[in-house]
């Protein structure tokens, strides 16, 4: 743990509502940016996210996180209870820091968006303000809010600063999700209503847990379907996972970054927060199905990754083969399995930015991300190639870097499962799909950066990474690493949580 | 105390990767002196270890000293970073770091035309280092498998140094990436079953630490058929990291990178590390016959195949890369062998047989150093050549040493030694690793199998022989080609001293078997555990016994002598031309060998139908399919016919509409549902 360094032990009043105040007044001042201020929206922008990343920098410092909870009444009427609860556990602690840091770095990446700054860097704090209050939401209704502002933005931020096929991207990001959120809405309702006591259905977490011990097998196993639907097509899940391509390959870097790397983990988030701990007999009898979408995602995606052209669309599939690692890991139902499904999230929302900001800058610096046009850039790109190389080789889990760790802990943690169901061949696939990322990731490395120079599109304005994509880029690389030499710097933050979950789930 | 500073071996090497990464370019030869700096003080420290080590208590008993920390944890289960120094770290680390130190000062003198790329250079060589010298010092699976995997990640970017704007042209840069992404990739297979044995491991022992599952007493409560398991996962990483068939397709092709590269991985880094995975789990394999039956016989039929390739090759990196397979084939014969009589040893009881057995690990152990040496001094040797000529082909060499004494001399006895000529550092392991493979055959059901190795193995050692004075008469002797006019004599001294020391040691190096030091590499069980080293060898007269003694040794002796003469007389006189035998290249064997039996053909052919072939099937389902489903669902429920990808934003709305009914439906099923089910 970073308090075991450094404890932090000033207790900055109201921190995690100004986890959400911050980048709110952010989004409205850089809003406000417009005409000819526009060129100063992204200091504003970076001020207020650096000061929101800093606050979440000082909650991973602070060794107590209880003393932030914060809890008030919002709605009370004489059946309902809706409360503004915001609390950071040991599950949302490393979301809410990777929030907080992708985020300023995203800013800092995309200093040089010149197309309306102001609407941009605004829509990505109005995000910010959406993601953090997933993560830290102690109640449903708040959850449920929280969840749909992080849509809207996105939305705009594909539909009007992304690619050629915006529009169609956009409108299908929003309706997947949209309707995926609509059926979770009817989950929680069912919960919420379910678990009510007294004529009273208060949403609190903490209420609604309480509840949960009156909840008979079919009502379980009911909910935590649509539950577990509404999460899952935002991982996403197989067959349900056709927007995630397309929203990455039209959004902006910046919105790629953001989506990957915070937005998907929504989704595995929700799992464990709402079907996992509200729901564990529904969990266990939804085990096998959660293994078997968790396989095929991580297969079909690496074999998908194989096929792809535009290096971006490649990242993208690579990042459903890496969700359904989490998927997995959350299946095992174990303490392992549930500790390292986090810390997957945790990593992979690191790794996938590299990944995303490189296939974004050779997109801006190359003109065209498309894999069969590119070749031999490395002599002519040396810094995209490092960054590009480093992420290739962070995503395909080499051992002292925060990937490895993740999957180290995963197929353990299935192995642990497949031994218990007398099914050890199951374990293949998981090795299967670390050799095919390998794969796809060279031969993408061996057909972008090295092999002969190209010479099927104009070279003569290519240009390697300016100073802020070094800056943003190297940050997160350094991250990377960090975590990667020292795993327990973040896995101790997850022990408590994840073997009392495991305790609740019945299976240690 | 110098094993408490164990930790600085790797470290230093890293400090220097990471210092000369950095700020390379700013320093004298691209940061060459200072990474030399980096593998001199590994070099150093790790004499001093030894030394600290050989002389101390620990040494006899229990044969190790190990220190570590917790790292972090997977549940219940601890992984821990430290060290673990026994008579085979030690033999690693000296003879890596030493290797190493002259390859690197040798690097100053051939790569010194490389300019900027030599920062690129020498951070990777040095991080290479780290990896070797790390791995040989690891406590526990879990963190030799992280240095393991560095050591694949440095081959995969130096094999690809040249990747891109390749002096030679876009062909070779083609080429070179290709072979680095095989070569990480094969080994990647490789990796991924090692990874597999370690959880098997880990599940079974509850601890990847070696003191731990090395235990007696720990090994004997599993499980036999889970350490089985495990055994023959950790091997098949073995298998890939150390190209032995039938993933030995990626090395050759490595040869694409610089020679100094390949004379790291080849002699002090890389495909050492299989060896030495195998010596390091010896106790564990040996828990089951079949596991090092297995290991010996991949090694024997990896040394006939290897060995028949190089014969009639033209690229004299590339003979020398098929003669490390071959020779590595020996080491893993060796260890396979002895470890099958170790372990049948165990089973009954029989103290002379594990005693035999213990002979198969000191042979395995004392070939790999032997080689490390020979093989470095060759490629080094050849790149001196390639240096000076300015091609690869042999056909283009000949008559060079009139010109090149010191390099040509050096790469005879380094040929000499390779060969297993009589009293070269070669001739000693070799005959040990033949005679132990011989002896196997004596014992167990499946023991004639390795009777068969044995066969095979003799004949390789013609074949080595012949190959060897193949390469040298026609690089050395003979009619100067095209290439050979362009030399222009010796190469610089910083390329002919390490050659010099290294030949000294390719020489003279296999004597130190006669002389009690083969205490050191030798494996026995102790008080009721396995001790690497400590003081149970063979001793001065029992080697020359068994040596000199035994007519088999009188046998190689002999073909090896026939070899080379017949190499002389194709190769040097002339007076035999070898297109009468192969009939000038058309017949089938010659096609065979220089197809390398269509191995790369076969895996091309799979790798891309399981790779590429499934890829188009996803693609198709995932366009076609779902997403066409998607798309067709759209346009049905808007209803124009439009499809999605028409829509203008203005739609939005109309999205909004069906999605509010359908939530409003949903709803309503929700509410019946639980209406029925007696809830609400």
């Amino acid at each position: 743990m970073f308090s075991d360094i450094f404890a932090f032990t000033y207790e900055i009043p109201y921190l995690l509502t100004l986890l959400l105040i911050i980048p709110l007044v952010g989004a409205i001042a850089t809003l406000a940016m417009g005409g000819k201020r526009q060129k100063n929206a992204k200091y504003v922008a970076g001020v207020f996210s650096f000061v929101t990343m800093v606050l979440s920098v000082i909650l991973m410092f602070t060794p107590d996180l209880s003393v932030y909870s914060e809890s008030y009444t919002w709605i009370e009427t004489a059946g309902v209870k809706m409360s503004y609860i915001l609390s950071v556990d040991g599950l949302s602690i490393l979301m809410v820091f990777l929030t907080g840091v992708l985020v300023f770095l995203s800013t800092v990446f995309s200093a040089r968006e010149s197309d309306k700054p102001h609407y941009f860097f605004a829509l990505i704090l109005a995000m910010e303000v959406g993601l953090m209050g997933v993560y830290m939401a102690g109640d449903y209704f708040l959850f449920y809010i929280m969840w749909e502002v992080t849509l809207i933005p996105m939305y705009f931020l594909i539909s009007w600063f992304g690619g050629p096929r915006r529009h169609y991207a956009a409108i299908k990001f929003f309706i997947y999700t949209h309707v995926a959120s609509v059926v979770m809405l009817i989950g929680i309702f069912a919960i919420v209503f379910g678990a009510a006591t007294g004529g009273i259905a208060d949403f609190s977490f903490e209420a609604v847990l309480a509840g949960s011990a009156a909840f008979g097998s079919t009502f379980q196993v009911l909910v935590f379907g649509l539950l577990f639907f509404g999460f899952a097509v935002k991982m996403p899940i197989v067959p349900f996972h056709t927007w995630l391509p397309d929203a990455h390959t039209e959004a902006p870097t910046a919105g790629s970054v953001l989506l990957a790397g915070v937005m998907l983990k929504m989704g595995s988030y929700g799992i464990i927060r709402v079907c996992l701990e509200v729901l564990p007999e529904g969990a266990q009898y939804w085990q096998p199905i959660m293994v078997f979408i968790g396989i095929l995602a991580m297969i079909y995606g690496a074999y998908a990754c194989i096929a792809q052209k535009d290096l971006k669309k490649m990242v993208a599939f690579s990042s459903i083969s890496h969700m359904g690692m989490v998927m997995i890991a959350m299946a095992c139902l174990s303490d392992i399995g549930i500790q390292f499904a986090i810390f997957q999230m945790f990593a992979h929302g690191l790794i996938s930015a590299v990944l995303f900001m490189v296939a974004g800058a050779t997109g801006h610096s190359v003109g065209t991300r498309e894999i069969p046009l590119l070749g031999g850039l490395a002599g002519k790109l040396p810094l995209l190639a490092a960054f590009m190389m480093f992420g290739f080789l962070a995503s395909l889990g080499l051992p002292g870097l925060v990937g490895f760790w993740a999957e180290f802990g995963i197929i353990f943690g299935f192995y642990d499962y497949a031994v218990s169901v007398d099914m050890l061949w199951l374990v293949i696939f998981c090795l299967l799909s670390l050799l095919l990322t390998a794969g796809y990731y060279l031969w993408a490395m061996q057909r972008t950066m090295f092999g002969r120079l190209t010479t099927k599109i104009d070279l003569s304005h290519i240009h390697d990474l300016s100073r802020p994509e070094v800056i943003a880029l190297g940050a997160v690389c350094a991250l990377i690493a960090l975590f990667g030499l020292w795993p327990d710097l973040a896995l101790s933050y997850l022990e408590g949580y994840s073997s009392s979950l495991a305790l609740t789930l019945g299976v240690i | 105390m110098f094993v408490e500073y164990t930790w600085l071996v790797p470290l230093v090497p890293l400090l220097c990767f990471v210092i000369v990464g950095f700020f390379g370019k700013k320093m004298p030869h691209g940061g060459g002196p200072l990474v030399i700096f980096g593998a001199l003080f590994a070099f150093v420290l790790s004499l001093l270890i030894s030394y600290d080590f050989f002389t101390s208590d620990a040494y006899h008993n229990p044969g190790y000293v190990t220190s570590q920390i917790e790292w972090f944890s997977v549940g219940s289960f601890q992984m821990n970073v430290g060290y673990y120094i026994d008579s085979l770290a030690c033999m690693m680390m000296l003879f890596a770091s030493f290797i190493s130190t002259l390859i690197f000062v040798y690097s100053i003198g051939y790569m010194h035309d490389e300019g900027a790329k030599r920062r690129r250079y020498f951070a990777q060589v040095s991080l290479f280092l780290t990896g070797m010298l790390g791995l040989a010092v690891s406590s526990n699976f879990l963190e030799m498998f992280v240095f393991w995997e560095i050591m694949g990640l440095c081959s995969y970017l130096l094999i690809g140094f040249w990747g891109f704007n390749h002096p030679k042209g876009d062909d070779a840069s083609d080429s070179a990436s290709s072979a680095a992404k095989k070569a990480f990739l094969v080994t990647r297979l490789g990796d991924v079953c090692l990874m597999g044995g370690m959880f098997v491991l880990l599940f079974e022992f509850g601890s990847l630490d070696y003191v731990t599952v090395f235990d007696t007493s720990m090994m004997a409560a599993v499980d036999p058929n889970m350490i089985m398991l495990g055994s023959l996962l950790i091997f098949g990483g073995v298998i890939g990291k150390s190209a032995q068939f039938p993933l030995l397709d990626w090395l050759p092709d490595a040869m694409a990178g610089p020679t100094t590269v390949s004379a790291l991985i080849h002699a002090a880094t890389m495909v050492k590390a299989g060896v030495y995975l195998v010596a390091r789990c010896f106790p564990l394999f040996t828990q089951n016959p079949e596991v090092m039956l297995f290991v010996g016989v991949i090694g024997g039929i990896t040394a006939f195949f290897a060995a028949t390739m190089a014969l009639n090759n033209m690229n004299i990196k590339k003979v020398l890369a098929y003669s490390t397979l071959s020779q590595l084939g020996y080491m893993f014969l060796a260890l396979g062998a002895g470890g099958y009589m170790m372990a049948l040893g165990m089973q009954s009881g029989d103290a002379a047989l594990m005693a035999a057995g213990a002979i198969g690990y000191t042979a395995g152990c004392l070939h790999m150093v032997n080689h490390a040496f020979f093989k470095a001094l060759l490629f080094l040797g050849s790149g001196s050549v390639i240096h000076a000529t300015g091609t690869e082909d042999m056909r283009e060499m000949g008559g060079l040493h009139s010109k090149m004494k010191i390099t040509s001399i050096t790469m005879l006895i380094g040929s000499l030694s390779i060969a297993g000529f009589p009293l070269f550092s070669g001739f000693w392991s070799k005959e040990i690793v033949l005679e132990t493979a011989m002896h196997a055959g004596d014992y167990g059901v499946e023991g004639y199998l390795f009777t068969i190795m044995w066969i095979l193995a003799i004949v390789t050692a013609f074949m080595t022989a012949f190959y060897m004075f193949r390469m040298w008469f026609m690089t050395f002797k003979g009619k100067s080609g095209h290439g050979a006019e362009h030399c222009h004599g010796e190469s610089p001294k910083s390329m002919t001293i390490p050659l010099i020391i290294l030949s000294v040691f390719a020489a003279a190096l296999g004597c130190i078997l006669l002389f009690g030091f083969d205490d050191y590499i030798t494996i026995g069980i102790h008080a009721g555990h396995f001790q690497v080293g400590s003081g149970h060898g063979h001793g001065l007269a029992g080697w020359l016994e068994d040596i000199f003694l035994s007519m088999y040794t009188y046998l190689t002796i002999a073909l090896v002598l026939i070899a080379i003469a017949v190499a002389y007389v194709m190769y040097n006189k002339a007076s035999v031309n070898p297109g009468k035998f192969n009939k000038n290249g058309s017949s089938w064997l010659y096609k065979a060998l220089t197809n390398r039996w269509w191995f790369p053909q076969l895996y091309d052919q799979i790798g891309w139908k399981l790779g590429n072939g499934v890829a188009k099937g996803v693609e198709f389902v995932d366009t076609q399919m779902i997403d066409g489903t998607v798309n067709a669902l759209s346009s049905a429920v808007v209803g124009s016919g439009e499809s999605l990808g028409k829509m203008q934003t203005g739609n939005v709305r109309d999205y909004a509409a069906i999605v509010m009914i359908g939530v409003v439906l949903l709803f309503v099923a929700i509410l019946a549902l639980f209406y029925f089910m007696g809830g609400l």
